[in-house]
């Protein structure tokens, strides 16, 4: 077993992650990212299309800024986030993101004659090189400067659990290096967690491979406050074939330096979605395509798993080649482009609730344990606010650092956690391998707690979750014992993050008794904006859980009615 | 769907896929050769921890649509070895990290479709952990080491500072790189192990992001430069074949490199200069001169290997001494100074 010790230990090499580490660094505060991947090459940052223009960014107008702010608050978050914070991070994002990035590098496709690319519409983006890749470049970047800075990253290492000091609070990380299957046991005045909000808990997921949930798993074993965890967000038209396509999305955003997007055709070959004309602020019609999609799904022409097709038909080839790579996909296909469409389906994208944090500091309710980046519970999505949060996340945990001291982990933790990875690693039951009660996981979450949910529906996961933990998880068979990239034995460690997390999942499913955005039940399709414009926050009492409400304060932004039928509701 | 006999014909621009074509090798014929639940053969190159040796293992695999690598690998692990290692995390061209090669070509194990017989082995010319990993460290160790990042000469000016495309066409194509190693893995220079300093393929696209930007300090190029062995490229293309990101490497990338390190570290490139200079003198290569250029008094030392040559036949001194061709240097010196032939 290794033993390091240092400031602050971060848990997550995205945007959230690196940038914290960029921060410290800046500072003076030493400290390690801990990636279960490779930093900058695995989890949801690479996935950034576009990069949004907020403020008065790149001659936006009043008008612009305005549509940023609302589309932010409106259809990203149905008003289940914190708009101050919202505020202060369009204005960071305005003064010092783009500057920044741009400063060490970062290329915002340009045309020949020297002019920023953009989408035109309500609201504007760029593209970093090109849009449909932006993230790549961009983590890139990060990667290289977290070379550049010095920063220690342990790759490919798994984060199993989260250590305290011998006062109860959080101070270090139990680590497993997946190569080389050795134990590493990272002692730290704080811990940052940011693993990220795009985890593979349904059938159909676009989480990366790694992505197990774990940052959940691990801040709710320490007692962190979850709030807003039923909050999913849906891709509607990610490419249904093959499987491993499922996270390859037919971009419905407005294409750079063209006024057209892809559009979205029913069984029947009617269209069904035009992002021009269906989607009132022209950007992000995530939620707005679900709504329109669950609508040809009652009316049996489409499936959520299929049955349905997206393209550029209606599109000159050049014109979607200029600046994107929406291209590629049917190109590979050999299909002809583009004329020919390619059958979408519903993939479970990411979520929108997470860990309680206060958004002036990032702590989580549990002292010395910080959280940044989309495993918090505050706002969803986009690498900007990610990477905001990786600012906030550093200046609070400088802030607490004096009273943050280095000291002793209980050693009996680390024990337990030690052996509780041998036990997973030698398993020798008559069961399945991990890799069939993972999949066994993610089906039961697509079936019974897909995009349409029901009390029924849900209760059946809970048994069968239940009837998983009790019966399969005991007895499952390794066929490898070894310690050498030893994926098995990554698998049996996930499963039971992916399990404990889907129960939570499916506790704040039932308790969130309202349809909203792309929280759809069955039983109850009313958007109530009088009991449920609430943060659904999710509490560890003994050995069960409590719920309780918390008011959003609504300075900015604020529904036009109090009770509606989701699906008759635009955001 | 898309016949091969439909395809569309070859432009000049993908001359070197004419062969595929002809073939009736298409993206479309890939995606259509097998029919939902046929079965694919695949034999795989595992570790084996008994024998501690390496060691095939065969596979049936039920086709399902528009089945990628991936997807194999993938129903393997679920169904068959449920130990098998190999790397991936996106399963979309992004992350890079699925590289395998299938009957002996490289590709990205995600973007590849599936065939109906495939042997799969983990990349060359990088250590294998176990199975189809390999171990990253030695390329990430020579990148660092170019420190491919921008300094700049003049202060940032603000946001959007002054560039446009046109600078940016060759460094914008290296962007593309998602670092998966294919190029690396079918390069023959590197394949000679230590014998050459050259850097590969992917390192040098990964220095071209920042190189062939024009915002860097040539200085700081020139010293990430010194470190490439560049010029020990043999052009042969391996690379470009293989890349899944297209990226036109030895045209857009190693030879703008090239160009730079002419102009920034002339000594780099004593080789090629010299060649250069014989031609445009003479007409044609006379290898015995290239040897003097290059190696200068050296060649001193290796005497007795001359006298040997000189009594083969294989070198004349004389005609390295006055052998001109004054019309052949003459066009050489219009090729070279216009880049036309006539």
């Amino acid at each position: 077993m290794k033993m390091i010790t240092t400031d602050v230990a971060i848990v997550g090499g995205g945007a959230a992650g690196c940038y914290a580490a960029l921060n410290l660094h800046r500072n003076g505060v030493q400290s390690l990212i801990v990636c279960k991947g490779l930093v900058g090459k695995s989890g949801a940052s690479l996935f950034a299309g576009n990069l949004v223009l907020s403020g008065h960014l790149l001659g936006n107008t009043d008008d612009n800024a305005r549509n940023t702010a609302e589309f932010l608050i409106k259809y990203h978050n149905q008003f289940l986030i914190d708009q101050n914070w919202a505020r202060r991070c369009g204005q960071w994002i305005e003064n010092i993101y783009y500057p920044e990035l741009e400063e060490a590098g970062l290329y915002f496709r340009r045309d020949d004659a020297g002019q920023v690319v953009t989408s035109p519409g309500k609201i504007r983006s760029v593209a970093a090189n090109v849009q449909g890749n932006s993230g790549v470049p961009f983590m890139d970047l990060r990667r290289k400067q977290v070379i550049k800075a010095g920063i220690p990253r342990f790759e490919e290492t798994v984060a199993t659990a989260l250590l305290r000091k011998l006062d109860g609070t959080v101070g270090g990380v139990f680590c497993l290096d997946i190569m080389t299957g050795e134990t590493i046991v990272v002692a730290a005045r704080a811990v940052i967690l940011a693993t990220g909000y795009s985890d593979r808990l349904h059938t159909r997921s676009t989480g990366t491979r790694e992505m197990s949930a774990d940052g959940i798993a691990l801040a709710w074993r320490v007692g962190a406050t979850l709030i807003n965890l039923e909050m999913q967000w849906w891709h509607t038209n990610d490419i249904a074939h093959p499987p491993s396509w499922q996270r390859m999305q037919v971009y419905p955003n407005p294409m750079l330096g063209s006024e057209k997007s892809a559009r979205m055709i029913n069984a029947a070959g009617e269209e069904f979605f035009n992002q021009q004309q269906d989607d009132p602020l022209a950007f992000g019609p995530y939620t707005v395509q679900l709504k329109a999609l669950a609508k040809q799904v009652r009316a049996g022409k489409a499936r959520y798993d299929g049955g349905y097709y997206a393209g550029f038909d209606h599109c000159d080839p050049a014109e979607v080649d200029a600046y994107t790579t929406y291209g590629k996909a049917y190109r590979q296909l050999g299909l002809h482009f583009p004329e020919q469409l390619v059958e979408t389906a519903v993939t479970s994208h990411y979520r929108q609730g997470g860990i309680d944090v206060d958004t002036e500091t990032m702590r989580s309710s549990v002292p010395g344990l910080y959280v940044a980046g989309g495993l918090a519970g505050h706002s969803n999505g986009l690498i900007a606010l990610a990477t905001y949060d990786g600012k906030v996340v550093a200046e609070g945990v400088m802030r607490d650092l004096s009273t943050l001291a280095a000291a002793p982990l209980v050693g009996q933790d680390v024990e337990l956690e030690s052996s509780r990875l041998d036990e997973l690693r030698n398993s020798s039951g008559e069961g399945p391998a991990p890799i069939k009660v993972k999949e066994r996981v993610r089906a039961l979450m697509w079936n019974k707690v897909g995009v349409e949910k029901s009390e029924a529906g849900m209760r059946s996961a809970l048994d069968e979750i239940e009837q998983i933990r009790v019966d399969l998880l005991p007895g499952m068979r390794m066929a490898n014992r070894g310690k050498l990239a030893n994926y098995e034995w990554l698998d049996a460690i996930d499963v039971v993050n992916m399990i404990d997390t889907c129960e939570l999942i499916i506790h704040s499913s039932l308790e969130r008794k309202e349809s909203r955005g792309p929280f759809f039940r069955q039983d109850y399709p009313l958007t109530d904006n009088e009991n449920w414009l609430v943060a659904n926050v999710l509490k560890k009492s003994g050995n069960g859980v409590r719920f309780e409400r918390r008011k959003y304060d609504l300075p900015f932004f604020r529904p036009d009615f109090v009770t509606k039928d989701n699906l008759e509701v635009v955001w | 769907m898309v016949t091969a006999a439909t395809a569309p014909t070859p432009t000049a621009m993908d001359a070197r896929r004419l062969g595929q074509i002809e073939r009736r090798d298409t993206l479309a014929a890939r995606n259509s050769c097998l029919a939902p639940g046929e079965d694919i053969a695949v034999r795989i190159r595992r570790w084996d921890e008994a024998t501690r040796q390496a060691a095939y293992q065969d596979f049936k695999v039920p086709y399902q649509k528009w089945m990628r690598v991936l997807d194999v690998l993938n129903w393997i692990a679920e169904n068959e070895a449920t130990d098998l290692a190999y790397r991936w995390f996106c399963g979309s061209k992004m992350c890079g990290t699925c590289a395998v090669r299938i009957n002996g070509r490289e590709v990205l194990a995600c973007w590849e479709a599936a065939e109906p017989v495939m042997t799969i082995e983990p990349l060359r010319n990088l250590p294998v952990i176990r199975d189809l990993v390999v171990d990253r460290a030695p390329y990430e160790k020579k990148i660092a080491s170019f420190e491919p990042w921008i300094e700049r000469r003049e202060p940032y000016p603000s946001f959007p500072e002054p560039l446009n495309h046109k600078q940016m066409k060759d460094a914008s194509k290296a962007l593309d790189c998602i670092s998966c190693m294919c190029c690396y893995s079918t390069c023959p220079v590197i394949g000679l192990g230590n014998l050459t300093d050259f850097a590969g393929p992917a390192p040098l696209v990964q220095l071209a992001q920042t190189a062939l930007d024009p915002r860097n300090d040539p200085d700081k190029i020139k010293r990430s430069l010194a470190l490439t062995g560049i010029f020990h490229c043999v052009s042969c293309y391996k690379c470009e074949e293989v890349c899944p990101a297209s990226i036109p490497i030895v045209g857009r990338i190693i030879e703008p490199l090239k160009a730079k390190a002419v102009l920034l570290n002339p000594g780099m490139a004593k080789h090629s200069s010299a060649l250069r200079d014989i031609v445009a003198a003479r007409g044609w290569v006379e290898p015995s001169a290239l040897v003097l250029r290059v190696q200068g008094l050296r060649v001193l030392a290796r005497m007795p290997r001359a006298i040997r040559l000189l009594v083969r036949g294989k070198i004349n001194p004389l005609k390295t001494l006055f052998g001109i061709r004054t019309a052949a240097a003459e066009a050489a010196r219009r090729i070279l100074r216009t880049g036309v032939a006539k």
